[in-house]
């Protein structure tokens, strides 16, 4: 008998994730949102609230937490709203919650992470296992947010051994909503002319199940998470139905500033990754936590075109509506 | 005119160039004629009249101005009562197509002609390719107005068995399908050009329809970022490279294995690397058994940092040149070929050349003792002078943030012709393996070890250049 806490599941990948712990019925699932969830969540009992760091201990005290599960960062699953909210949320949020732990006596968190940490530097080995240190500098955003987290979470493990930590380095999430395949499904999307780095994503279904292992598993350190294969940047342009337009490197931020903003979308990472690739090996998953991708970037890619928006094509429309049929019956 | 032979298989008939009673040495794969020839029931037939008057009105070629044509049966086997045909043959040499195809591919003795697949072996560009000689061969004899069309066909059919080699099993069927039936030696008939434009059109649609799939991004890279395809695109271009522009000659092929990882370590010259793409192609094109394998090159990462080298580099299957990538490749059981010299050996003047330079730290011995594998020693000589560098222009360099800027002869006063090599004629020679399988796990990180590894495989190549240069008898 277990209770596990989804922090973040108000966010598509938090609601399936409550979903898949529910079959497991020896776990109590209990979730914070900062929204309603949009998909069916389960046996979760959820509340939508934001909790500072003195009510989330009480919280887990109250239920008897023993695994929490951090998703809820600010750009990951979303549009980010500004950047000082954003990094109050990922950076100060997760130390707080990871405060919290500490204090309720949590044994377990896992907590979410990007491959994008290691940096995209032609001084990397072309396939980055877990040792490759986080990147101390050219990162941005929510990749900067979360290289800072890393940093924490590392020098937190050390100081708190009776708490496992395990970090879920993840490559570019598709299915449902995901900065990265606005960018590619966008009219011709921008690339640094003379490069075509490749690339890995991962599809949803995969990050899910990697989250509900690492979540009922002792397990403690980072693992990466990507498909098998990897794509070639314009040809995962190509593959969202769109062909890329090579252009000098300053053109593509300055286009998504200055152009249209309701068409052009910007690139979600640092410009550094349209020129270097940032590929991981998932052997660590695959042989600690028996994780196997089911879907292939390819696949993704293609079927995630729509980026979670209804599509015209009548055949996909019947599929959806099939596969919810057989999923009530 | 000597006697023709004349077959007829099923209910096609196939006429054989001439062969003149003289002309009977057998061609090299035929040892003995298969034994299976005989049993048929054959029977000589006169030759067909039509045959008889176009080989009268073309040439009368005598005996001695036949330079042995391959008498072949050209027709497919399409009839199930292929078993009973009429073969004719002429003691006594027997040789037709079916049977040289299968004696060369099986080497066994024991040709089995199934109907589908008689007409082309394994790879049916080879066929073609024996077929175009023969129709250029043919050609030299014929008058002038002829001899233009028959190299006319020799280059399409040229063409369509260099196009074959990309092909899918399925689109060889296809061009198979177009092609039954139709005599590919007999180009003054209309239905040598009705097939033939027929494959060439089915060519052309696959040609456009590999460009579409392309631009829906519907190929495949391995995580270095390496596409098959474009290794098939440019491999025509290499391949003239190695054997026209240079006159490759490999040494010790054998040394590289077939199954499992090896690092192959090579002197490195030439200011642009050349070489790394001429000891690709040297496994690709002459390996005895596996001539698919794909060496990965490592390259310096600085070309990664270098707008259209670096995709290029990274789509023909090179990879930055870290420890991390040469462990990762080898424990994958790939080929690896790496140029201990680096900079210093891409940049040597002329007047260095053939002196190697230090094997930096010995990192490429550490990641094959890691990772077990075993060493291939590999001497290229004939790229050191393939742009002939007087001077470094370090300072101009530094200014373009370039690892070197070479002054030859040539570059930069000829700007973009200056880049391109020269001519020189080159060998290379893979050194027999150097097994790391005695050393412990501990050793990658023993310096001793290392070093005197390292030192070895050093003293092999420069020995190996040594011998080559002293052999060789002119520069081109």
């Amino acid at each position: 008998m277990s209770t596990v806490l989804i922090n973040g599941i108000g966010s598509a990948i938090g609601a399936q994730v409550a979903r898949q712990i529910s079959t497991h019925d020896e776990v109590t699932v209990l979730g914070i949102a900062r929204c309603e969830p949009p998909a069916p969540v389960g046996r979760a009992e959820w509340l939508v609230a934001h909790l500072n760091g003195v009510q989330l201990t009480e919280l887990l005290q109250a239920e008897h937490v023993d695994t929490l599960i951090h998703l809820d960062f600010a750009g990951a699953d979303a549009p980010v709203e500004g950047h000082e909210v954003a990094v109050q949320q990922n950076v100060i949020g997760t130390m707080e919650i990871l405060g919290a732990c500490a204090a309720a006596g949590v044994s377990h968190v896992v907590v979410r992470s990007h491959i994008g940490i290691y940096g995209a530097n032609p001084k990397n080995p072309t396939i980055l296992n877990e040792s490759r240190p986080v990147a101390r500098s050219g990162l941005s955003g929510l990749l900067r947010d979360l290289a800072e987290v890393e940093h924490f979470l590392a020098e937190f493990a050390l100081k708190h051994p009776e708490l496992s930590v395990a970090i879920l380095r993840f490559a570019p999430i598709v299915g449902g909503w995901s900065p990265l395949i606005e960018y590619f499904a966008q009219p011709s999307p921008r690339i640094i002319m003379g490069f075509d780095p490749s690339m890995q994503v991962l599809h949803i279904d995969d990050a899910v199940d990697a989250i509900v292992r690492a979540a009922l598993s002792p397990c403690a350190g980072a693992f990466n998470f990507a498909a098998d294969d990897a794509v070639c940047i314009s040809q995962a342009i190509r593959l969202s139905g769109q062909q890329p337009t090579s252009t000098f490197e300053s053109m593509i931020g300055l286009s998504a500033s200055v152009g249209d903003r309701t068409k052009l979308r910007p690139w979600p990472f640092d410009i550094s990754f349209l020129r270097h690739s940032c590929v991981v090996d998932t052997r660590r998953a695959k042989d600690v936590l028996g994780w196997s991708p089911v879907h292939r970037a390819v696949d993704s890619i293609r079927t995630a075109r729509q980026n979670g928006r209804a599509s015209d094509d009548p055949a996909v429309s019947e599929a959806a509506m099939r596969a919810f049929l057989s999923r009530k019956g | 005119m000597p006697d023709s032979i004349e077959i007829e298989i099923g209910h096609q008939s196939a006429d054989v160039v001439s062969l003149p009673a003289e002309a009977t040495s057998p061609p090299v794969e035929i040892a003995s004629p298969p034994a299976e020839v005989a049993s048929p029931p054959a029977e000589v037939a006169s030759p067909k009249p039509r045959r008889a008057a176009r080989a009268k009105r073309v040439a009368e070629p005598t005996p001695e101005s036949v330079p042995a044509p391959k008498p072949r049966a050209r027709k497919p086997h399409t009839d199930a009562h292929t078993e009973d045909a009429d073969v004719q043959v002429t003691p006594p040499h027997v040789d037709t197509f079916a049977e040289d195809v299968d004696v060369r591919i099986a080497g066994t003795g024991v040709p089995k002609l199934t109907p589908a697949a008689a007409y082309w072996d394994v790879h049916p560009s080879d066929s073609l390719h024996e077929v175009e000689l023969e129709v250029r061969n043919n050609t030299s004899q014929q008058p002038s107005q002829a001899t233009v069309m028959g190299h006319v066909a020799a280059g399409l059919i040229d063409l369509i068995g260099e196009n074959m080699r990309r092909m899918t099993e399925e689109q060889v069927e296809k061009a198979r399908e177009l092609l039954r039936g139709t005599d590919l030696n007999d180009y003054l008939e209309p239905g040598f050009w009705r097939g033939i434009g027929m494959v060439l059109q089915y060519q052309v649609q696959e040609q456009v329809d590999f460009i579409k799939r392309r631009l829906r991004g519907e190929y495949e890279v391995d995580p270095y970022g390496m596409d098959i395809e474009m290794i098939e695109v440019v491999r025509p271009f290499l391949a003239f490279m190695y054997r026209t522009w240079w006159r490759v000659e490999s040494h010790g092929l054998e040394h590289v294995p077939a199954e499992g990882r090896a690092l192959l370590v090579s002197n490195h010259s030439g200011v642009l690397p050349w070489d790394g793409a001429m000891i690709t192609t040297a496994v690709s094109a002459d390996h005895p058994v596996r001539p698919d394998r794909i060496v990965r090159s490592l390259h310096l990462h600085w070309f990664s940092t270098l707008p259209f080298v670096a995709p290029a580099l990274a789509a023909t299957g090179q990879v930055p040149g870290l420890p991390e990538n040469a462990v990762r490749l080898l424990e994958n059981d790939e080929l690896v070929c790496v140029f201990p010299e680096g900079l210093k050996g891409v940049g040597k003047l002329y007047k260095d050349r053939y002196k190697l330079a230090r094997f930096g730290r010995g990192g490429f011995v550490q990641a094959a003792l890691r990772a077990r594998a075993p060493i291939v020693p590999v001497a290229v000589v004939g790229a050191e002078e393939i742009y002939p560098m007087f001077y470094n222009a370090e300072s101009f360099a530094k200014l373009l943030g370039f690892p070197y800027f070479p002054l030859t002869p040539f570059f930069p006063w000829l700007g973009l012709l200056g880049t391109i090599p020269l001519p020189t004629r080159w060998s290379i020679t893979f050194c027999p393996p150097i097994s790391t399988e005695e050393y412990g796990p501990r050793a990658a990180d023993d310096p001793l070890t290392v070093l005197a590894l390292a030192e070895r495989v050093r003293d092999t190549i420069q020995e190996t250049i040594d011998l080559r240069l002293a052999e060789r008898t002119s520069l081109f």
